[in-house]
């Protein structure tokens, strides 16, 4: 998958205010490529994590098209999107879905028993890295949101992907977190040449982007 | 243990699942029980006579207070004989014959006595309608061996009653040789003593059935001459289903005897209870169903989240529904074979009271049984595995 493009996209909330909508993303036509680094910026309810949503086939409640490559989504079949959650896009999800009742190694496990994509030595290190190594066998449930925020970033990069999104990675991190997570996600993006896009209501990851575009 | 039963199996509530477990073992076991024991019994009803076909039928006249009272004989005359072998839907015709002269039995098995000069009655029918070897059926004038066929009731009786209280083996038809049957007659100031040798036993009789060629024989030896009209015909009819047979006995006012008839009813009513009994095993199975799938559904709606995120994360319906068709098979597998088991306990129990009631009853098998609960499981199962993946769609499609 090399772009991803929202062509004409209005989500349904917003379609009885279409007028006066500003954005860089809905109701335009805007493609995201693979290999670049992408901001999005936005105040709150402005449908950062309704963009994200409509990506990974989660929601589909608006007008317009989502196309990958050429593809319209909107005739996607659930084995299309489950092809597209495992090899395609990886999704870092604001509200980050852990389980609790896991461990934080169980917790990527669990995904990387899917994709078998990464070693466990491999997300050792990078528990490691990110100064959270003591809580490997720890419940989920039991650690700090900033913490559980590095967990689920090592979840989403234990796939293969063409995109990532990160929908507000950063919200609890101080700079030094926030700068190990950025160097491990953008290793990896690199590694797999993928596309990065992040989203952000103010604090962001300080990176040389691509572009910013607002929501 | 994977991680995904991990997190599926929390909030799994086992006493909704032993709910289940033993209200399907209930239902599942009445109807297979029904089943099975409609399968071992009924061949008790509908068993081919072995000396007496079905397709024979026995006439007699039928006895009323007017008749009584009228006087009206209950025999059949030459000439009544004559019009019914006359008429075109009788194939053959013939009577039964009652002895002119007093008899009196001994019967022992095994060197004890069962019936100790008892008064006796014997009847006779032409040999074409008894269904017995040539050779075993036959006797010569002089001979003081007679073949005997024993009415059914007798051998019931007998195992039922007195071999259990006086620790005498059963038999079966398979074990006449163990009988021993004397018989005195006296008539005409003559004596004769004879032995009865029983080659079987018949449903079909209501008194001891001899060889022809010795009824006539002994009639003509033992009594001085005097014949009696007989009271029941035996006949083969071309097509059972003729209106005219039916028209004509209604005019003539005869019937047929019966035994046949109750047969079939009580095979009717039996198989009326049963039906009965399995459908109240199937509302029982039907509702733990429902049981269980309330428990599904719950358990569904409370990892409704983990569900989510587990297909957010990659993973497909079928992948995230697989831990709960596994459970749910698993149940219904294990409610299965523990109701095979039961059952298999209950069976050998009447079993036992039925072989000693007809010993010559097959034994049978449980596959009656194992081929309704097969399918059963398959049912229920295949539902279990819709329901529980139709659920999980709805989830994929975030409807819950």
């Amino acid at each position: 998958m090399e772009t991803i493009t929202f062509n004409s996209v209005v989500p349904q909330v917003f379609s009885s205010t279409v007028q006066q909508l500003k954005s860089e993303i809905w109701n335009t036509e805007v493609t995201f490529r693979k290999g670049q680094l992408y901001l999005i910026e936005a105040d709150s309810g402005k449908g950062k994590s309704t963009f994200c949503s409509y990506v990974v086939g989660y929601r589909r409640d608006y007008s317009g098209t989502v196309l990958f490559d050429a593809n319209d989504t909107m005739h996607y079949k659930v084995k299309d999107w489950i092809d597209v959650r495992r090899q395609h896009v990886s999704y870092l999800f604001q509200e980050l879905r852990l389980f609790p009742e896991l461990t934080a190694l169980e917790n990527v496990e669990i995904k990387n028993k899917l994709t078998g994509f990464k070693s466990r030595a491999q997300i050792i290190e990078w528990f490691d890295r990110l100064g959270i190594a003591d809580k490997l066998q720890s419940k989920v449930g039991r650690m700090s949101f900033g913490q559980q925020q590095r967990v689920a970033m090592l979840r989403a990069l234990v796939q293969p992907f063409d995109f990532i999104l990160a929908d507000e990675p950063i919200s609890h991190l101080d700079d030094t977190n926030s700068a190990a997570m950025a160097d491990i996600m953008l290793a990896e993006a690199k590694a797999q040449g993928a596309g990065v896009i992040v989203t952000s209501i103010g604090k962001h990851m300080k990176l040389e982007y691509d572009k910013t575009l607002k929501l | 243990m994977t991680l995904v039963w991990k997190l599926l199996r929390q909030h799994i509530s086992i006493p909704q699942f032993a709910g289940f477990f033993f209200a399907n073992l209930f239902g599942m076991l009445i109807v297979l029980l029904g089943f099975q024991f409609y399968q071992d019994v009924v061949p008790m009803f509908t068993a081919e006579d072995s000396f007496m076909k079905n397709d024979f039928l026995i006439v007699n006249k039928k006895i009323g207070t007017a008749s009584t009272i009228s006087g009206r004989s209950n025999t059949f005359s030459n000439a009544e004989i004559d019009d019914f072998g006359r008429q075109p839907f009788v194939g053959r015709i013939g009577w039964f014959t009652a002895t002119a002269y007093k008899a009196d039995a001994n019967m022992s098995v095994n060197g004890t006595s069962v019936l100790n000069n008892g008064e006796i009655n014997f009847e006779s029918i032409p040999d074409v309608f008894v269904d017995a070897k040539k050779s075993n059926w036959k006797y010569r004038p002089g001979d003081t061996t007679v073949p005997i066929i024993l009415p059914r009731i007798y051998l019931t009786m007998y195992n039922f009653g007195f071999a259990q209280s006086h620790s005498l083996p059963k038999i079966s038809e398979g074990l006449v040789g163990m009988i021993d049957f004397r018989i005195f007659v006296h008539g005409h100031n003559k004596e004769g003593r004879f032995n009865g040798k029983v080659i079987g036993f018949s449903n079909r009789l209501s008194s001891i059935l001899v060889p022809q060629a010795f009824m006539d024989w002994s009639n003509a030896t033992y009594s001085q001459g005097e014949t009696h009209e007989p009271t029941r015909l035996i006949m083969q009819i071309n097509n059972p289903g003729d209106r005219r047979f039916t028209t004509y006995l209604d005019r003539k006012g005869y019937e047929i005897e019966n035994d046949k008839l109750n047969a079939e009813k009580t095979t009717y009513f039996l198989r009326m209870m049963i039906t009965m009994v399995m459908l109240v095993g199937l509302v029982i199975s039907a509702l733990s169903f429902y049981m269980l799938m309330l428990s599904i559904y719950l358990l569904v709606q409370k990892n409704s989240g983990k569900l989510e995120n587990l297909l957010l994360i990659g993973y497909k319906p079928t992948e995230v529904a697989r831990p709960y068709q596994l459970l749910t098979i698993g149940l219904n597998f294990a409610v299965f074979l523990m109701a095979l088991t039961i059952l298999f306990f209950v069976r050998q129990a009447y079993m036992d009271i039925i072989e000693t009631l007809f010993p010559d009853i097959e034994d049978g098998s449980m596959l009656p049984a194992l081929a309704v609960g097969i399918a059963l499981f398959f049912l229920v199962s295949l539902s279990n595995l819709v329901i529980i993946r139709n659920k999980i769609v709805r989830i994929w499609k975030r409807k819950e």
